[in-house]
């Protein structure tokens, strides 16, 4: 939903936004309405008002529930296009247009204090009884008070003070750019990106009460607005996820990052046990499971926030001479062992090349999110560079029920830059995949390859040679014969003005916005060229690439289109330095003397042993989830 | 590729301080370290020996994974934190079960780790005697787990894995308490453990050497190198 564009349509931007429309009015309007009130009030560091009659707002009609919690319909053409002349084609803005547009009534005067909940309508709702239980917990809206645990958290030396030891009452933790929760059906709290969740559990609690509440009318809560702040409500399975921003994303976007979040978690226990622990029993504390796993969460949330790749759903390669990546997928592929699927090269936090088995590539293709949980996961975990990782791992958009086990180590300790990445179908199959590795680190060394590596590095938009362009990010979506691989795009450095984490932040916001015109669901658009304060954006979709350009702020449209037409055509020059063109395969089939033909084993032997290792997986997987049983 | 001679595996619940330790052992240095995933995998020289050292992921999650680490293992290292009692139950009820996998012969140690912050011998690292006695702050935390229990329980696993505890290592030597934050017996720990394992590397490469029988374990990996670039 693109509040900014709808500078009418206030009325439904602040309010709530369920799937699918109530056939009637919604019988307990007012509980809602408080829990909703209750959960801002934490949330958020100004009041959000809970208008019940008695003390209706000036600008509101009485009987304006529903402008507050409004319903929304899937429907697209129930979006009132209001009064906007943009032709899908093209569109001129005004500049700023995007970033204040704050005129939203200031509803400082109305606030209230929640704590009289006067509650008539017996028989209502958990709601209430969570939103009283809260406070008194935490002594929200009872002014100096605050609970014992959290008076020992603030005790700690502030050097040792981590986001988890965080004071949730406190407004500098309100005022958090996005916060992330996790929680169970039974809501049992599972993760908050800040603040310990033992404090937030009735947070949580309230957050569930709203989910359970619209579920109890056949509906699914989807986003709450408010001023200044979106609450995005995702239900996967037995999780909850809710995200509250302040940043001026879109729903969608929102929805996208909890479903990382999700994925992520997925990548570490799978869709199937977590199915089976919450079947098996209701409130069962996740965390058990997922101790120790928060700063990759955390670790996650802060790439999301800060890399591109999450936004655009694609990956982005260290750019490198075609014949150095074509040596080292070379490398790559030589060294292979029986069930090992895929061969991943990374330096600097970027893909350098990957080697995937052959019947995985034409079974399914490596989805960009999973190499992103991936990249993550190697990000989050390398505590100790000198070792040689051995982990079990899901890849939730190849397999969310089965685990694939990774090799990760490092090959230029102890830099540590560049990281060899191998999964493998078999649990036992460290040592035979670490051999794979030895192999890997002499042919290298053979090839003098670390230091070539060393030496390639991320390029200059200057490099392009068109002046007045400052930054862009190019989707293609049809490399040849590269259709079915992985989804990648190109971008330069962020050079100044764009050098501080505040202008980088900025600029990505930008993106952000023009992504989230382009992608609206109510009204996607092809092509959009905004001026904006301090710089001019233009955003392009084609059926062959999704283009965003930032130009400096006096560049005039046909300037603009002109750049474009160039920056289009050194693209088409450096393809083969910016992507990875050709994804070379291997062949690993179990039989050891098969493998050792390497690539070149016959098709019907490989898609066999496809679905061999396909059900091994699963086998092992069953395995797990009986040693997972048996700890309960 | 060297083949590691021995295996040495790090269990212990998370928080503990096993990846400290082995940091504290092999780079002599303690840092923050985030949570271990899975289990990480060392080549330590030692002599002319190599032993290879597991450190393991405490937990819950990787559960699965334990008794894979520990096949064929030589020395476990079960290892608590010396202010948290919970961690010594945990060793018994959690981790004791994974070490099945392990060698028939496979030695034990019980590893009170944090001791730095109980006891004040072990606010000073046993090599640097010559550190300043005004770093002897007050012991902040109220220590857990005396040693008398890590024994108690080291018996107890003598007598699980049906050892008799006459032959067996003592409790007293098998018993550590450590710092890995100061390094307080962290090198004695290691160094006593190796110095135990020795026998059964030594007697294990003679089995190789005269052994007439063929090991299908040799075999197999003979052939699977067979055919390929280099072996």
């Amino acid at each position: 939903m693109d509040r900014d564009g709808h500078p009418d349509g206030e009325a439904e931007a602040e309010g709530m936004n369920i799937c699918r429309p109530l056939k009637e009015t919604i019988p307990s309007a007012d509980t809602l309405a408080t829990s909703l009130s209750l959960l801002g009030n934490h949330m958020f560091s100004y009041p959000v008002e809970r208008d019940d009659g008695a003390t209706s707002d000036q600008q509101e009609p009485p009987d304006s529930y529903l402008s507050h919690v409004t319903v929304h319909d899937e429907r697209p053409d129930e979006e009132p296009d209001s009064n906007h002349r943009e032709s899908p084609q093209t569109e001129d803005m005004d500049n700023s247009d995007c970033h204040s547009n704050d005129s939203r009534t200031a509803d400082g005067g109305t606030k209230e204090d929640v704590v009289d909940i006067d509650q008539s309508d017996s028989g209502e709702f958990v709601v209430t009884m969570l939103a009283k239980a809260k406070l008194e917990e935490q002594g929200i809206g009872v002014k100096g008070r605050s609970s014992p645990l959290l008076e020992v958290g603030t005790e700690e030396t502030p050097a040792f003070m981590s986001h988890r030891d965080e004071d949730v009452t406190a407004d500098s933790w309100r005022e958090h750019r996005k916060h992330v929760f996790v929680l169970s059906e039974a809501g049992k709290p599972i993760y908050s990106r800040y603040g310990s969740e033992e404090a937030l559990s009735s947070t949580m609690g309230v957050m569930m009460a709203l989910v359970s509440f619209v579920q109890s009318g056949d509906n699914i809560i989807r986003s709450v607005y408010s001023e200044g702040h979106t609450v995005v409500f995702l239900q996967k399975g037995p999780l909850v996820l809710v995200c509250v921003s302040s940043s001026r994303q879109s729903e969608e976007q929102l929805r996208g990052e909890l479903l990382y979040v999700y994925y992520q978690i997925i990548s570490m226990l799978t869709q199937a046990s977590i199915s089976r622990i919450f079947e098996h029993k209701k409130n069962y504390d996740l965390r058990r499971l997922l101790a120790g796993s928060e700063k990759i969460l955390d670790g996650l949330l802060n790439l999301v926030d800060s890399d591109p790749s999450f936004l655009l759903a694609a990956i982005h390669c260290l750019p490198l001479a075609s014949s150095l990546r074509d040596s080292l997928s070379q490398i790559l592929q030589k060294a292979i062992t029986p069930n090992l699927v895929f061969s991943i090269l990374i330096a600097k936090n970027q893909l350098l090349t990957i080697v995937q088995e052959k019947t995985v590539i034409e079974d399914t293709r490596l989805e960009p999110a999973d190499v992103h949980l991936l990249l993550n996961l190697i990000g989050a975990s390398s505590a100790f560079q000198a070792g040689e990782i051995w982990t079990p791992i899901c890849l939730p958009l190849f397999n969310p029920d089965c685990y694939f086990y990774a090799y990760i180590s490092y090959l230029d300790p102890p830099e540590c830059t560049v990281c060899l990445l191998l999964l493998s179908t078999d649990k036992e199959a460290f040592y035979a995949v670490a051999e794979c590795k030895r192999k890997i680190e002499e042919a290298m060394l053979a090839q003098n390859s670390l230091s070539l590596i060393a030496k390639a590095q991320s390029y200059s938009v200057s490099q392009v040679g068109v002046s007045d362009l400052r930054h862009f990010m190019y989707k293609p979506f049809d490399v040849p014969d590269n259709h079915r691989q992985l989804t990648q795009f190109t971008s330069p450095e962020m050079e100044a003005p764009y050098s501080s984490e505040e202008e980088k932040m900025r600029l990505l916001d930008l993106y952000r916005y023009m992504h989230s015109r382009i992608h609206s669901t109510s009204r996607p658009l092809k092509l959009i060229y905004h001026v904006a304060e301090r710089e001019t954006l233009l955003a392009w979709v084609t059926s062959k690439f999704e283009l965003y350009t930032c130009f400096s702020p006096l560049v005039t449209k046909a300037c603009a289109i002109t750049a474009i037409t160039k920056l289009l055509r050194w693209i088409k020059k450096e393809e083969e330095r910016l992507f990875i063109r050709y994804p070379p395969k291997y062949s690993t089939t179990p039989n050891p003397s098969k493998s050792s033909r390497g690539g070149k084993s016959d098709q019907q032997d490989s898609t066999d042993n496809g679905f061999l290792q396909f059900v091994l997986t699963r086998q092992k997987l069953k395995t797990l989830r009986l040693t997972l049983f048996q700890e309960e | 590729m060297k083949k590691p001679d021995v295996k040495v595996v790090l269990l212990g619940d998370m928080n503990v301080g096993k990846t400290s330790l082995l940091h504290r052992y092999t780079e002599r240095k303690f840092k923050d370290t985030i949570s271990t995933v899975g289990g990480a995998f060392f080549l330590k020289q030692w002599g002319p020996y190599n032993i290879s050292i597991w450190d393991t992921a405490g937990r819950e999650q990787f559960h699965g994974l334990g008794s894979m680490y520990c096949r064929g293992a030589s020395a476990v290292i079960l290892t608590y934190d010396v202010t948290n009692w919970q961690s010594l139950a945990e060793l018994e009820e959690r981790f004791l079960s994974l070490t099945d996998t392990a060698n028939h012969d496979c030695i034990y140690a019980l590893v009170g780790n944090k001791a730095d912050l109980t006891d004040l011998k072990a606010q000073l690292p046993l090599d640097l005697s010559g550190a300043s006695p005004a770093s002897l702050s007050g012991t902040g935390l109220h220590k857990q787990v005396p040693r008398e229990e890590a024994m108690a329980l080291y018996e107890r696993i003598l007598r699980y894995k049906g050892l008799d505890e006459k032959s067996s290592l003592p409790a007293e030597k098998m018993c550590f308490e450590t710092s890995a934050k100061t390094g307080y017996n962290v090198d004695t720990l290691f160094e006593t453990l190796f110095d135990l394992v020795l026998p059964s590397i030594l007697r294990k490469r003679n089995e190789n050497l005269v052994s007439p029988t063929v090991d299908l374990e040799e075999y197999r990996e003979a052939s699977a190198r067979r055919g390929k670039t280099c072996c």
